[in-house]
């Protein structure tokens, strides 16, 4: 297995230049098309009404009461200009119950920060209305917004669309989505080998040597993984410690994660490699049926905006959904091992199946 | 040493290696000709238990290898057909690679790198990558790996495919010298039979799967022994000529090579005068003509009508 593997290595540490790439491209996408935007977001607010003032202090006050956001109170014309002249995205303009957002473009971090403010607003809303007719409106506002805090029964706040008006991050989620896409590229690539080797003859001096077939197939498994992995972490380590995401505080959970995908994936492409005809075959289509993996599990949009069953059941049939799911809930929703126990277990699952299915049909072509 | 019994091998129904039986003595060289698709690789692949046979057997010392190759495959070097080497490292690093997976103890590995190379004449280039290299030089580092674990048994398969003529003479000189002073026995597969002829000591040969002869070389020749062999250039050739020449008494075996005639007639037959009269009735003048020094070329016409390189 080592020597395998071992030369494996000695190709990539000769040419390292597809996986820096790799690497490079991966932080790049993520930045370039989610704007680049990462917590804390700086807001500029201001208002024009009469009590200018009294608004500015109201909303000021409970936008900052929670997110990863800070709101500013800032001069009317100073804040147009930022926008104007793209020092910022947005800035919002107050009303006594109503606010506009002030922008030039349609980043997902203005998204983001909409999200963020219509929460507060409707919830400010549903305890004014509650509180206008009680004699003791103060008494009757703490009561309510402890019990919205801490419901009684568990109760999902949706907007018109249907969307979840947690402060769900699709910066974040377009991050895992972009990075585990690279690693999907980087992974396959690397599985192709043993199909390439076989047809250049190199296995049959492999197999003419005392090292055994499965250890063979283990060299080329282990480094299509390891590479695979390696790549993967370091994206992450980017991302974490060089560009200061906030990926939550258990990174060790998030390393498992990219382990078992990365085994499950290798899988998969060891199962795309049997199908195929052989290397050419596997260069010509596999780079265009990846890129749309993630793109039927829904990993670019918003959760819960494809429902297609057919199209979810196709997309749980890949490691990529499930990694993400178990990712964003590591980084977004504190998930614990326990949480994230069932999206491995069935990333597990794929890679057993399609890892058996796939290095048997890579043997039956050989004559 | 090495045998095969009746070894078969058919894909998908076609019959590919009809029962060949072939042998190598300790020390041997020996020639394996055919044409291409005579099925000589096949032959190969499945003496070098890379290949399950149909049926029949290899034999290594009496003993059969095919349900457990593992003593054959130790004694065991094989140049496959194919340029098997990693274009994107150095010769070095090919073979290290290769000498790692053939088990070549560490404080070995690096002395019998440098001897390999020394072998085929790549010391100076060895750092350079194997995709930088011209075909002749593919060639030598593909034999080469062949060579790292000392193997007693050499087989190439068509090691001199498509280079040039010089590689070709580095190639041939090396594997001699393999042979005749490491005493390496060497089964060396081609369709060059000037290349046979100049390694081999017995030479089999091979068409449509069968061995259709086999011998030392002049045995091979004897069969011709009562036959001449006659090139002739005619100023044009047509059928009804040719037609003509296969009719004249004697002529076994008539074979058109680009504007040569070659023929194959029993001995002392009164071919020569013969053919003049029929070049007249039609209209066909014999410009040139000689009588041939056998060669296994001729073997293989004789025994097939037709030549290696069809
Ligand atoms: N894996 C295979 N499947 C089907 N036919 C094959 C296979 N390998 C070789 N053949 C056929 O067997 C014949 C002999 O091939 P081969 O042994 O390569 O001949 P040679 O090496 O003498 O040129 C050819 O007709 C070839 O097409
Ligand atoms: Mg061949």
């Amino acid at each position: 297995m080592m020597p395998v593997f071992l030369a494996q290595l000695a190709k990539d540490r000769r040419s390292p230049a597809l996986i820096i790439l790799f690497i490079v491209g991966s932080v790049l996408a993520t930045v370039l098309f989610t704007g680049g935007t990462q917590a804390p977001v700086t807001v500029q607010i201001f208002s024009e009404e009469e009590q200018t003032e009294e608004i500015e202090a109201k909303w000021e006050q409970l936008l900052n009461q929670e997110g990863n956001m800070e709101f500013v109170v800032t001069e009317e014309e100073e804040a147009r200009d930022n926008v104007r002249q793209g020092r910022s995205d947005l800035a919002i303009k107050l009303f006594e119950d109503d606010y506009e957002i002030v922008t030039s473009s349609n980043l997902p971090t203005v998204q983001y920060v909409d999200q963020h403010v219509r929460t507060v607003f409707e919830r400010e809303a549903r305890i004014q209305v509650a509180t206008e007719e009680a004699s003791n409106p103060e008494e009757l506002r703490q009561e309510i917004k402890s019990q919205l805090e801490d419901p009684l029964f568990a109760m999902e706040v949706e907007s018109t669309t249907g969307e979840e008006l947690s402060a769900h991050d699709m910066g974040i989620q377009l991050m895992y989505a972009f990075t585990l896409l690279v690693a999907m590229f980087i992974i396959g690539f690397r599985v192709n080998n043993v199909s390439k080797d076989k047809v250049d003859c190199i296995w049959d001096r492999v197999i003419l040597s005392p090292v055994g077939k499965t250890s063979m197939y283990t060299g080329y498994i282990a480094y299509a993984f390891f590479i695979g992995f390696v790549q993967t972490v370091i994206v992450l380590m980017v991302f974490n410690y060089v560009l200061q995401y906030d990926l939550g505080e258990r990174f060790d959970l998030l390393v498992v994660v990219v382990a078992v995908f990365t085994f499950s994936m290798v899988s998969i492409a060891m199962l795309f490699t049997g199908i195929v005809k052989g290397p050419e075959q596997f260069y010509a289509l596999y780079p265009s049926v990846i890129p749309l993996i993630p793109l039927i599990s829904g990993a670019y949009m918003m959760p819960g905006t494809i429902t297609h069953p057919v199209m979810t059941f196709i997309g749980d049939l890949f490691p990529v959904s499930h990694a993400i799911e178990a990712m964003i809930g590591v980084t977004l929703y504190d998930a614990t091992w326990q949480d994230i126990t069932q999206p491995i277990i069935i990333m597990i699952l794929i890679g057993v199946v399609s890892m058996g299915i796939g290095i048997n049909l890579v043997e039956r072509r050989r004559g | 040493m090495l045998e095969t019994v009746q070894l078969t091998k058919a894909f998908k129904g076609k019959t590919v290696v009809d029962e060949v039986e072939l042998y190598l003595d300790q020390g041997e060289s020996v020639g394996l000709l055919g044409p291409n698709g005579a099925g000589k690789s096949t032959t190969i692949s499945m003496i070098s238990s890379l290949l399950k046979p149909t049926s029949g057997d290899v034999k290594l010392n009496q003993k059969s290898t095919i349900k457990n190759p593992v003593d054959l495959r130790k004694v065991l070097g094989v140049v496959p057909q194919e340029i098997a080497l990693y274009e994107e490292l150095s010769a070095y690093e090919n073979l290290k690679f290769f000498g790692r997976i053939y088990r070549v103890p560490k404080s070995e590995l690096e002395s019998r790198i440098q001897d390999t190379l020394e072998i085929v004449g790549l010391k100076e280039r060895q750092k350079d990558l194997i995709k930088t290299f011209s075909g002749g030089m593919k060639r030598r580092v593909n034999i080469a790996t062949a060579l790292l674990h000392n193997p007693k048994i050499l087989i190439l398969d068509e090691p001199t495919v498509g280079i040039d003529p010089q590689s070709r003479n580095y190639i041939l000189e090396m594997v001699r010298q393999l042979n005749e002073q490491k005493g390496t026995t060497v089964l060396y597969t081609s369709h060059y039979m000037e290349e046979v002829e100049q390694l081999c000591n017995r030479v089999y040969i091979m068409d449509h799967g069968k061995v259709i002869a086999k011998g030392t070389k002049s045995e091979l020749l004897s069969i011709l022994s009562n036959e001449d062999t006659i090139s002739v250039q005619p100023n044009r050739i047509d059928e009804e000529f040719l037609a003509a020449v296969k009719e004249i008494e004697g002529v076994r075996k008539v074979e058109v090579s680009g504007e040569e005639i070659n023929i194959i007639a029993k001995k002392a037959s009164n071919i020569v005068s013969e053919l003049v009269n029929v070049g007249e009735r039609h209209q066909v003048q014999i410009l040139n003509f000689q009588m041939e020094n056998p060669s296994l070329e001729n073997v293989f016409l004789h025994l097939t009508g037709r030549t290696l390189r069809d």
